[in-house]
């Protein structure tokens, strides 16, 4: 379904170039929920960024079922890291749920059922009149989060789109993803710095080394398929895994700090 | 309920107070007018209740008909011309670094020139009429509109225009709801700042060579040393100012309404 090969981003401006990522290579099958861990700045963003046709990579490429990735695939929502910025400060709530459905031309009434289901599926039923600078920096990640989910795509990136909501709020969006993804058939790449949030939702972890970036492990996560936040987070399996996780990402600074 | 009241107490209080400040200046200027001419005694400095009554006389019904309305006509439909030549050439420019970079030293060059010295210029080329006094209006007014359009069009968060990408808004849509929207700020403070040069060219293109209109008004009267008339029409202009301020001030409260709440939400938070 999505293929990325070799793929290397090197920023260049006048004075410098920052190479974000070096050496990326891995595949997601169709249907699959991947979470994407790193450390920061390891170039999660790019990488994503790549994948959803926004930037072109320096070198190697992006294949999406089947197709090279040129430009934004249709069928394919990002809910951006910048939440508050990516929302429409002059379109209420339900006006920025509802563009990307009027560019798709559904009709009034499919729009105003999507926007009905999706913001109470974020649990923010009552705000759809209001702007979004007049909500909380959660509130608006989760409007970014119910126009993604509104517009019913076939892939779906989201970096880290938990970040700024609380600790509840953050298990039930996780529980919403899980659900969401297991109603309709997406594609799902999440990244997170959060390496519990990772082996909670994913069916497979990709570790990202920090820079210069490659695809340091990659651990499928033989959890049971339904989750719940008790007790799969206190499964001895869990533990594990996570542990392994942490352990490499330790290991990648380590070896990224002898290679320096 | 008692806070209730108190609040709106407090509130209708304040509005007093914003008034009662609105109009505290203009009436301290109009005292030491009064209390200058008349202790000066200068012909050309009429004392304000002599300028009072000699509005009424003045401005009739008549002469709004035939010199004001005709001048606010102008003032409007070249202001309004400008608004749309900035707007639309100011998008383009601003979406296309290349038409910018062609265009760059001819807009500064343009733009260095003030506006009043063109006056002779088109009546040259375009006569003495209508049309001639509308390019004076249009040539000085488009420039803050289409620089401060530029500006506002340069600056789209990259993040919007990265999420109209992804969801693929483009087109029409794309230019209203993105790079319209998000330029209306500048956009806005351009059109405020037209609007101020359209007065001012309003005057001047009728001062050089008309037969009606306002400014042609004012400077009949100075000619004709009728000083008390020709005050009457320098405080019409600077009232006409004032209701064009303030409607224009209505209509920018609803379309940046959104910006407005956003910034008191920032300044808040
Ligand atoms: N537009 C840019 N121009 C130059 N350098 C950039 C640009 N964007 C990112 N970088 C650099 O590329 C590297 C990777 O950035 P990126 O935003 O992809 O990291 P990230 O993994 O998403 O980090 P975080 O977890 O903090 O969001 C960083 O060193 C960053 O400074
Ligand atoms: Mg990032």
């Amino acid at each position: 379904m999505l293929e990325v090969t070799g793929l290397q981003k090197i920023y260049r401006d006048r004075e410098r170039e920052v190479e974000a990522v070096r050496d990326l290579t891995f595949q997601l099958t169709e249907g699959e929920l991947a979470c994407l861990v790193g450390p920061s700045g390891c170039g999660k963003t790019t990488l994503l960024k790549c994948i959803a046709g926004l930037m072109e990579p320096t070198s190697g490429t992006v294949e999406l079922a089947g197709r090279s990735v040129t430009g934004p695939p249709p069928d394919m929502a990002v809910v951006f890291q910048e939440y508050g910025r990516s929302l429409f400060p002059w379109l209420t709530v339900q006006g920025n749920i509802e563009l990307p459905l009027k560019e798709k031309k559904l009709p009034k009434k499919r729009r105003g059922e999507l926007v009905a289901e999706s913001l109470e599926a974020v649990g923010l039923s009552g705000s759809a009149r209001a702007y979004p600078w007049q909500l909380s920096g959660g509130m608006q990640q989760r409007v970014a989060i119910a126009r993604a989910i509104a517009y019913e795509p076939r892939v779906l990136l989201m970096d880290e789109p938990f970040a700024a909501v609380d600790a509840q709020t953050r298990a039930d969006l996780e529980d919403l993803i899980r659900d969401l993804w297991n109603r309709f058939d997406m594609t799902v790449l999440f990244v997170t710095h959060d390496i519990d949030e990772a082996v909670y939702l994913g069916q497979r972890v990709l570790v990202l080394s920090s820079s210069p970036t490659v695809v340091q492990d990659d651990v499928s996560i033989n959890l049971p398929s339904v989750r719940d936040q008790l007790t799969t987070r206190s499964d001895a399996r869990f533990t594990e895994l996570r542990t392994r996780i942490y352990s490499e990402i330790q290991n990648a600074k380590h070896t990224s700090a002898a290679a320096k | 309920m008692t806070a209730y009241t108190t609040r709106s107490a407090g509130f209708a209080r304040k509005a007093v107070g914003r008034i009662a400040a609105w109009f505290l200046l203009p009436l301290l200027l109009v005292l030491l007018w009064w209390a200058s001419s008349l202790s000066s005694g200068n012909y050309y400095m009429t004392p304000p209740n002599e300028i009072a009554t000699t509005f009424g006389e003045v401005w009739t019904a008549e002469a709004v008909s035939t010199d004001v309305l005709p001048s606010v006509a102008r003032l409007l439909s070249g202001f309004a011309i400008a608004a749309v030549l900035g707007t639309v050439l100011g998008m383009a420019l601003g979406l296309s670094p290349r038409l910018r970079a062609l265009t760059e030293p001819v807009l500064e060059f343009f733009r260095a020139i003030p506006p009043p010295v063109l006056v002779p210029l088109l009546m040259l080329l375009i006569g003495v009429n209508t049309s001639m006094k509308l390019a004076v209006i249009i040539s000085g007014c488009v420039w803050p509109i289409l620089l401060n359009t530029i500006e506002g069009v340069r600056a789209v968060d990259p993040v919007l225009t990265d999420t109209c990408r992804c969801y693929g808004i483009r087109g029409r849509r794309w230019l209203t709801t993105l790079v319209l929207r998000s330029a209306s700020p500048q956009i806005m403070a351009g059109l405020r700042q037209g609007l101020s040069i359209a007065i001012i060219l309003m005057v001047i293109s009728e001062m050089f060579a008309s037969n009606s209109g306002l400014g042609y008004a004012i400077q009949e009267f100075q000619r004709s040393f009728a000083i008390p008339e020709m005050w009457t029409g320098i405080v019409l202009l600077g009232l006409l100012g004032v209701v064009l301020s303030v409607l224009f001030g209505l209509v920018e409260r609803r379309v940046l309404a959104w910006y407005h709440g956003m910034r008191a939400a920032h300044r808040a938070g």
